[in-house]
């Protein structure tokens, strides 16, 4: 079995140190968790391996030999392969065309064997032990968890050159619902049987824990530990993660829920979603738990207007209007499932994302008033503890936890009756998690309702007083959190649908 | 060292550009009177360029600027033929280009068209409209009345210098008048704050509660009145009317929005960075034509220049991508 072994690396940027004396080693036939917050030096170790960065500093072994990787020819060349959060495909290519982008089709006088181009994708597929994906269809028509597999399946297409052995796997279970994280998971197992090596990356501890072999921990750029998985623990993990103790990374239930109604939905549909009807109380937390399709995805952009939906939405007693305009204007806030997509203005200061739903209220005669702009983005940045230079600073330069703490303040600073948030710890690590349940409850405690969706259900169970189920786009039920066991959560998903 | 080159490439650029022609023209390039003239020739693209800088803030340009200009300064000395007085004149052909610009913006914004195709095609329709209206001809000599082609040739008296008088053009007053107006709407207004939101990020701003749509529309309007007063500008300076006379209009506006671009910090499209990357254009092209420079090399060493600006623009960028 093959062996990659980093040592002592070193890499700077500038005044920022990033790594400082991280190490791993990646072995053949086991998966390897890597984990750290956000910051912690694990997004540049995988540049380095992936040949996008070069070390100051620090060896590279593999199976003993220093191995140079200064361009991604030569990670490939040495076997290594990469699957990110961001999804790297092609839609309106078939699933074997994307499969096969980056070698050549197999062809016959210069014309592409078309059959010959599916069987080779279905033999790859078939290797993975994936046998439900048709690799003549259109790529841009799977979901997310089957262009991951499609993906992987790529890298084990038949070719001369090197056979991958290495798969560094960064969050990639990110924008995968359960069904289709179960198969991943299968999916890995096989490539584990098979004598492959896994660099799992994650924040989602549950994954971390039944998957790996080995997990090594980063802090500060730096190795704090390396530890079978039977020798450790989740809160062995987080302390190392963090240097700090969480043993209670939900905060308490602070005021009892009110009897008050903020927001009535009655017969809502949109999408997939089929007669919905609820009701939140001020100074409620609703969770949102239903599996891919069920319609999950579209309650939240329906509430805010983001699309079109039919029904009652009232919202202390008014209509909260049909699009996201007048939704932030009636006092919804909403905080988005893609916060790079649908979020943030990455390139452009932070506080510009902050303002932009308030503009109105920050105005005087149509001309923007700068010091209150400032007064205000100042306030709420320090309520959600944003860690950045200050308001002028690009969102771009800040972790994914305090992007999503950006999104947080956005969402505080109009006094919103009802927060809509979607996903609201995605991708986002544990230090910066625990800051922004703090928040949701403290809302929560000051009166406010909240609907939050996740596919996170520790967190649903954890954070929220009770969880809306949807199935197949209608509301199945509503139950109490309170203990209730992530698997009983998910037999709630699945119901009826063996 | 990348950074200082990429926020203040084009400035260093220009201050070597303006030293290179004082030093090859000794007597005539550093003169107020050369200069004066100078912002007075540039006043015409000064507004389109700051018209189009708002549709670029959101990310979008528009191509019918130049015909717009044309079919805007023929369509006001078709109406003096007709006996319009000078005022009513120029606000029909303002109105014309509001109008032409609102249907940029429905195309582009409500339909749903690239505003590459969507301003392309108007560029055509409203250069052959231009050509219908004028009947193809100039349009000059006793038709324009004397106080339009007057406006042009007059100015603000600065004083005198060696017993001639320096005189500032109305032209120039205007076009920087209208400049200012734009930099204040898109730097202080809520308007402007969100029309750079939804340049940094549409679908966002749209869930943010930014009316997108319109917003889009309106941007479009801006350049269409700025080519309709850029076209008035320049039929008065020439007391003259011709269905061509936007030429080129479109591809220096868009230049100078670009070049500007290179000096922003954060790459984005402002009204003082356009004034700059204008400026550039404009001192290039009169010094070289007075050292009598062939217009075609002229026009290589412009596209040169354009090429340098933003490609050390872009290799700064990618330095800072790297980290």
């Amino acid at each position: 079995m093959p062996e990659l072994v980093l040592n002592g690396l070193v890499k700077t940027f500038g005044q920022t140190r990033a790594l400082s004396g991280a190490a791993l080693s990646l072995r053949g036939g086991e998966v390897l968790a890597l984990m750290g917050e956000n910051g912690a030096g694990k997004s540049t170790l995988i540049r380095i391996l992936a040949g996008l960065e070069v070390p100051d500093a620090g060896t590279i072994l593999l199976d003993g030999t220093p191995l140079g990787l200064t361009t991604p020819a030569e990670a490939e060349a040495a076997g290594l392969r990469f699957l990110h959060q961001e999804m790297q495909i092609v839609p309106g290519l078939s699933v074997a065309e994307n499969m096969h982008l980056a070698r050549p089709y197999p062809s016959r006088y210069g014309l592409v064997r078309w059959r010959a181009l599916a069987a080779s994708a279905m033999a790859a597929l078939d290797r993975l032990g994936v046998t439900h994906i048709d690799p003549r269809r259109d790529m841009g028509a799977l979901g997310p968890g089957d262009q991951m597999l499609a993906r992987i399946a790529a890298t084990l297409v038949e070719t001369k050159g090197s056979e991958p052995w290495a798969y560094v796997m960064d969050e990639p279970t990110a924008a995968l619902t359960g069904a289709e994280a179960q198969r991943l998971f299968a999916a890995i197992e096989t490539l584990k049987a098979a004598g492959k090596a896994i660099l799992y990356v994650s924040h989602r501890m549950d994954e971390v824990l039944r998957l790996s072999d080995r997990v090594t921990v980063l802090r500060d750029g730096a190795h704090v530990s390396t530890l079978p998985i039977a020798q450790t623990s989740r809160d062995q993990i987080i302390r190392d993660m963090t240097g700090r103790d969480f043993s209670n990374l939900f905060p308490p239930v602070a005021a009892p829920v009110t009897e008050t109604p903020v927001l009535t939905v009655q017969d809502l549909a949109a999408g997939p979603l089929q007669g919905v009807s609820f009701t939140l109380a001020a100074g409620e937390v609703l969770g949102i738990a239903g599996l891919s399709g069920s319609g999950r995805n579209v309650l939240l952009r329906a509430l805010i207007g983001a699309v079109p939906r039919e029904g009652t939405v009232v919202l202390n007693g008014q209509s909260p209007g049909a699009t996201p305009a007048e939704g932030w204007a009636a006092g919804l806030a909403y905080v988005p499932r893609e916060r790079r997509a649908e979020g943030l203005m990455l390139q452009r200061p932070l506080a510009e994302t902050i303002a932009l739903p308030h503009l109105a209220a920050l105005s005087q005669t149509g001309f923007v008033k700068a010091r209150k702009i400032a007064a205000m983005v100042r306030h709420f940045a320090a309520e959600v503890r944003l860690k950045a230079e200050g308001g002028h600073q690009p969102v771009a330069e800040l972790s994914g936890g305090n992007q999503q703490k950006i999104l947080f303040a956005r969402a505080l600073a109009g006094a919103a009756k009802v927060l809509l948030l979607d996903e609201p710890t995605r991708g986002v690590d544990v230090g910066a998690k625990f800051d922004i349940y703090a928040t949701i409850r403290a809302l929560a405690a000051k009166g406010a309702g909240v609907v939050m969706v996740s596919s996170d259900l520790p967190e649903l169970i954890g954070l929220c007083d009770r969880i809306a189920i949807l199935h197949q786009g209608r509301l199945k039920r509503i139950i109490p959190a309170a203990g209730l066991t992530e698997a009983a959560l998910l037999e709630h998903c699945y119901e009826k649908e063996a | 060292m990348a950074r200082i080159l990429r926020h203040y490439g084009t400035l260093f650029g220009m201050v070597a550009i303006v030293v290179v022609f004082w030093v090859l023209l000794p007597d005539t390039f550093m003169t107020a009177r050369n200069w004066l003239n100078i912002t007075q020739q540039l006043s015409m693209l000064t507004v389109v360029a700051v018209a189009m800088t708002v549709v670029m803030v959101i990310g979008d340009f528009d191509l019918s600027v130049g015909s717009m200009a044309s079919l805007a300064g023929v369509f006001a000395a078709v109406l003096f033929t007709l006996g319009w007085p000078v005022w009513a004149a120029v606000v029909a052909a303002l109105a014309l280009g509001l109008l032409g610009g609102v249907i940029n913006g429905v195309l582009v914004s409500m339909i749903g068209i690239l505003p590459f195709v969507a301003t392309l095609a108007t560029l055509t329709m409203y250069s052959g409209a231009a050509f219908i209206v004028s009947g193809g001809k100039t349009i000059f000599g006793r038709d324009i009345p004397q106080s339009f082609g007057d406006f042009a040739k007059s100015g603000l008296p600065l004083g005198t210098l060696a017993d001639k008088p320096i005189v500032l053009p109305w032209l120039t007053v205007l076009a920087l008048g209208i400049a200012a107006l734009i930099a204040v709407v898109l730097e202080l207004t809520t308007y402007g704050r969100r029309l750079y939101a939804i340049g940094g990020n549409a679908e966002a701003a749209r869930l943010a509660g930014v009316k997108v749509a319109f917003l889009r529309l309106t941007a479009y309007a801006f350049t269409g009145v700025g080519a309709a007063a850029a076209g008035l500008m320049y039929a008065s300076r020439v007391a003259s009317a011709n269905p061509t006379q936007g030429e080129g209009l479109m591809l220096n506006a868009i230049a100078a929005v670009f070049l500007g671009m290179t000096v922003t910090r954060h790459g984005q499209p402002r009204v003082l960075a356009t004034l700059a990357g204008v400026l550039v254009l404009g001192v290039m092209d009169n010094g070289l034509t007075q050292l009598k420079v062939d217009s075609y090399v002229r026009q290589v060493l412009v596209g040169l220049i354009i090429l340098l600006a933003v490609s050390i623009s872009a290799l700064g960028r990618r330095a800072i991508l790297r980290r």
